[in-house]
């Protein structure tokens, strides 16, 4: 399996080039990041705007610029993805894209591994118990939750939940949730217990809403994953040798039916963070979705590129894992 | 409950899971806001049995005064920058942005700015011992005198050396001052010969070059300025860069533009920020001016997502803002509120539809004047933004809103906006065209079809879609193209007739230079007029307010006759505030907005 895993990793270095070459050349063509500059008004002086140009390595051709991007070689030290360095921004000298996306990553991880464990625990619980009631009223219940907010805009679905928070509310006299942000704007009174639970406070909205579509998904995977299942032949067989109903379904059918929750869930973390753009533009967090629609709107390249790198690396290793986990969980399933 | 306990609750739920309740802080969601004072404080003002004008109810009959009332000491107020400022001074190109102007008024002291109705400029006079005076012609020389007990937040006097130090960063390379200074803009500051001081650095004197004049003089160092004010000149010795020394200077620029200013030679103070969340201010305590900010805190918090306003204001996250586009849901929504005040008015950006005259069609001033004359601006307005502003005219200068002293109609006389098809093919027809079934020629040849370009919002689409229907009507026809990228657009020349917005100002001696002289990059549309080039240059250079504006009112009918550019309307703009905080009012003179007074915001008194 190490083998393998090596193979994979190595594998996926050209695929992750070939992506950073068609994702430099697409931002490129896109836009002229100092077009607002060089037609702002009042004017603005050349040698200002010459400056812009050589601060961001526009005064090179395109192709130095990715080769600069990707080694660093020629560079003023600040670019080199290989020396872990993201290259300028357009919002000047003081913006490091590397340290924003580390910040900003912490940010949005905070938000979808909560969301993602929510959202698999109440999926699995949902998932089961409607295979196991199958055309009950729960099941018909469940399954148009799941549609509901499988068939929801996300942006929606969080608009809709940020209102609920308020009328909550108002209903209580207090601010129980907050619906912008991931903290208050001025904590610096704050004890540590009021830190935490002013964060708890912010987290709470965006959670949810990244839950219910996460969640939405899983749930109708657990469902049809856990029916195959029961409706198996080794799973009637335990029940005529008289196992009880609780064990046949713990040990015997819930195990077999959680190896494509488990697969899909590592592939969900990928969606996940992408999917977090949505959320992290209502709610107003500071994380990587984000920082990736600041980089788009400004025609930041090398912002983008690290967003972009990044989200790829993610899915790379997520398909990874997923499909050692396959082999984890399934013993008819080798990698030599 | 307490906050805590009822997420725990609620998770449960969710979740599924099971877990103890806790106790945490909860604060009131009905009251004045976060940390805000109570409502029972007591006024400190000497006003404060002065008649209140509570709301926005007088804002058209007294624009500077409106909303104004006592204030209560103390409370917390939450105002949303809609778009994050780039960096920590405003000379920058980066941090070159309305955004920051906003988020740092009242941290560098500034010499004076427009009040609200844009007829009356309003000299600092806590910076200033006294309004500044013109003291030749020629060459064009001007002092601003300074006060005593002005200082900067750690004691040190303000005084010519800053102004020195703000004008030497202002300008470009070439004059010699700094190196490695970015100014977004140094015409202004190129213009001047030197600045020094006198009167042990009380009184700044500044003498523009040979040749130059400035009608708008009284303007610099103003919040209108594109520092938004004046830099501590100080400081620099505190971090170790000479001033005197080009090369240094352009470091201190940088160490500005990078650092968050804990200085302050305004009202407020930065007490913490960052760029990207919030900026909160508090009161300096060596504030040297007459009236003291009483708020606590001063928060500007950025919210780029207009959406995400309407429920944190229900929710008393935020208390106000003066974002700078119109968005009629939003103003809608903010209408029906009974605990917010909402104002909706002309801003100081007017929409227009120009010709690029790099389009052979567009050569000939009859066609153009035709186009102009059947389409209809005050429908166009109507439609586009009368359903949250009824109130909203048809722009009819290119240089002056209908509200300044110098305003001259000049489009009405020429006809064009009125809508008038008739008219329109009539003049078409004596200029040779001929209407051929559904389509125009001349000499048989097609005209048209035009690109009309514009990025894409609700107000342009539904322009772009109106301007469209009238050129079919005309037998021309157009495609609409929208665009992410208008500089580009615009400085490409890739339209043929587009819509977009220029930014007004009560400043204005430069806008016809910039707007139509030949070799002026912002005349995107290629328009050459030796008079019109005449006037815009004397326009810039006149010796007053007055003649500057007599020069740009020839220029602009000459413009409007040969039908370069047809004003739409003045962009209406809203602010909001929540109803427990006065004098709170839009300035639509000032790109800072509502945030011009920003010392003067308070709870209301009770």
């Amino acid at each position: 399996m190490v083998a393998y895993t090596a193979r994979r990793l190595i594998a996926a270095v050209p695929v992750l080039l070939a992506a950073s070459l068609l994702c430099f050349v697409l931002i490129d063509i896109a836009g002229d990041p100092l077009a607002d500059l060089r037609l702002a008004d009042p004017p603005v002086p050349e040698e200002t705007i010459e400056a812009a140009e050589r601060h961001l390595y526009r005064d090179r051709s395109v192709v130095e610029r990715y080769v600069l991007w990707t080694t660093g070689i020629n560079g003023r030290g600040d670019i080199g993805l290989l020396q872990g360095r993201f290259g300028p921004s357009v919002r000047g000298p003081a913006f490091d894209i590397g340290e924003q996306i580390r910040d900003r990553f912490l940010v949005t991880l905070r938000l979808v591994v909560i969301a993602l464990v929510m959202a698999i625990g109440l999926a699995v619980l949902t998932g089961v118990f409607s295979a196991m009631r199958q055309y009950s009223t729960v099941d018909y219940l469940l399954t148009f939750i799941g549609f509901l907010c499988l068939a929801m805009p996300t942006f929606w679905l969080a608009a809709l939940i940020k209102e609920g928070g308020v009328w909550v509310n108002q209903q209580v006299g207090h601010h129980i949730f907050y619906t912008i942000g991931a903290a208050s704007a001025d904590t610096r009174a704050f004890t540590a217990w009021e830190s935490f639970t002013d964060a708890a406070a912010h987290l709470f909205l965006p959670t949810m809403a990244l839950m219910l579509t996460g969640y939405a998904q899983l749930s109708r995977y657990q469902r049809t994953s856990m029916l195959e299942v029961l409706d198996s032949d080794y799973i009637r067989l335990a029940r005529a040798k008289g196992l009880r109903n609780g064990i046949v379904m713990r040990r015997h059918a819930l195990r077999t039916a959680l190896i494509p929750m488990v697969t899909l869930s590592a592939l969900l973390v990928a969606g996940t963070i992408d999917g977090a753009i949505l959320i992290e533009r209502v709610f107003q967090w500071r994380g990587l979705g984000d920082f990736f629609v600041q980089a788009v709107s400004a025609n930041d390249t090398y912002a983008v590129m690290g967003w972009l790198m990044l989200s790829g690396a993610i899915v790379v290793v997520a398909n990874l894992v997923a499909d050692l986990l396959y082999a984890v969980l399934d013993p008819r399933i080798r990698y030599e | 409950m307490s906050r805590t306990a009822t997420l725990v609750a609620l998770g449960m739920l969710v979740a599924g899971c099971a877990t103890g309740g806790v106790e945490g802080p909860g604060e009131d969601v009905d009251g004045p806001g976060e940390g805000a004072a109570s409502a029972e404080a007591p006024a400190t003002e000497a006003a404060a049995d002065e008649a209140a004008s509570a709301g926005f109810g007088d804002c058209d009959e007294a624009p500077n005064t409106c909303n104004e009332g006592p204030r209560a000491d103390g409370g917390s107020m939450t105002w949303v920058l809609n778009t994050r400022p780039g960096s920590w001074l405003a000379i920058s190109p980066e941090g070159g942005s309305v955004y920051t102007l906003q988020a740092l008024h009242g941290i560098y002291p500034h010499t004076g700015q427009w009040e609200p109705g844009g007829d009356e400029y309003r000299f600092n006079l806590d910076l200033l011992a006294a309004e500044p005076h013109l003291v030749s012609e020629d060459p064009f020389t001007f002092e601003f005198y300074l006060r005593e007990d002005a200082v900067w937040s750690d004691g040190t006097p303000i005084t010519a050396d800053d102004f020195i130090v703000t004008w030497k960063m202002s300008t470009s390379e070439a004059e010699g001052h700094c190196v490695g200074c970015r100014p977004r803009s140094s015409v202004a500051a190129d213009a001047a010969a030197s600045v020094e001081g006198s009167a042990d650095g009380r009184t700044v004197v500044i003498t523009l070059k040979e040749g130059e004049a400035d009608p708008e003089w009284i303007g610099w160092f103003s919040a209108h300025s594109i520092q938004g004010g004046i830099v501590p000149a100080h400081l620099a010795a505190e971090q170790g860069f000479d001033v005197d020394d080009p090369e240094q200077l352009g470091q201190y620029f940088e160490w500005l533009n990078e650092t968050m200013p804990t200085f302050s030679g305004g009202p407020y103070i930065l007490v913490e920020g960052d760029l990207e969340n919030q900026i909160i201010k508090e009161p300096n305590p060596n504030w040297y001016g007459d009236d003291a900010a009483t708020l606590d805190t001063l928060i500007m918090r950025i919210i780029d997502d207009e959406g995400s306003w309407l429920p944190a204001l229900a929710n008393r996250e935020i208390h106000g803002g003066s974002p700078p586009q119109f968005n009629e849901d939003i103003v809608r929504q903010l209408q029906e509120r009974t605990d917010v005040y909402t104002r909706v008015g002309p801003g100081p950006a007017w929409e227009h539809l120009s010709f690029n005259l790099d389009n052979p069609w567009f050569q000939d001033v009859e066609l153009r004047r035709a186009i102009f004359t059947a389409i209809d601006t005050d429908d166009i307005a109507q439609r586009t933004v009368g359903g949250g502003f009824p109130d909203v005219q048809p722009r009819t200068n290119h240089i002056f809103s209908s509200t300044s002293p110098h305003h001259i109609d000049v489009v009405t006389p020429t006809g064009q906006g009125s809508g008038d098809v008739d008219a329109a093919l009539a003049m078409l027809e004596s200029a040779g065209y001929e209407l051929d079934g559904d389509t125009l020629r001349r000499d048989g040849e097609q005209v048209g079809p035009f690109r009309l370009r514009s990025t894409s919002t609700t107000v342009r689409n539904t322009t772009m879609e109106l301007v469209q229907a009238t050129l079919a009507r005309l037998g021309i026809a157009a495609t609409i193209e929208t665009t992410d990228d208008l500089g580009g657009m615009l400085g490409g020349g890739d339209y043929d007739i587009a819509q977009f917005g220029w930014s007004g100002s009560p400043f204005f001696a430069n806008g016809a230079n910039q707007f139509w002289h030949s070799e002026s990059g912002s005349n995107f549309g290629g328009y050459a007029n030796p008079e019109v080039d005449e006037l815009a240059t004397r326009a810039a250079n006149a010796a007053s307010l007055e003649d500057a504006a007599e020069y740009a009112n020839q220029a602009a009918a000459i413009v409007a006759d040969e039908a370069y550019v047809l004003p739409i309307m003045d962009s209406p703009v809203y602010l909001f505030v929540a109803d427990e905080y006065v004098n709170v009012r839009d300035n639509p003179s000032s790109s800072l907005r509502g945030v011009y007074n920003n010392e003067e915001w308070g709870l209301a008194a009770q």
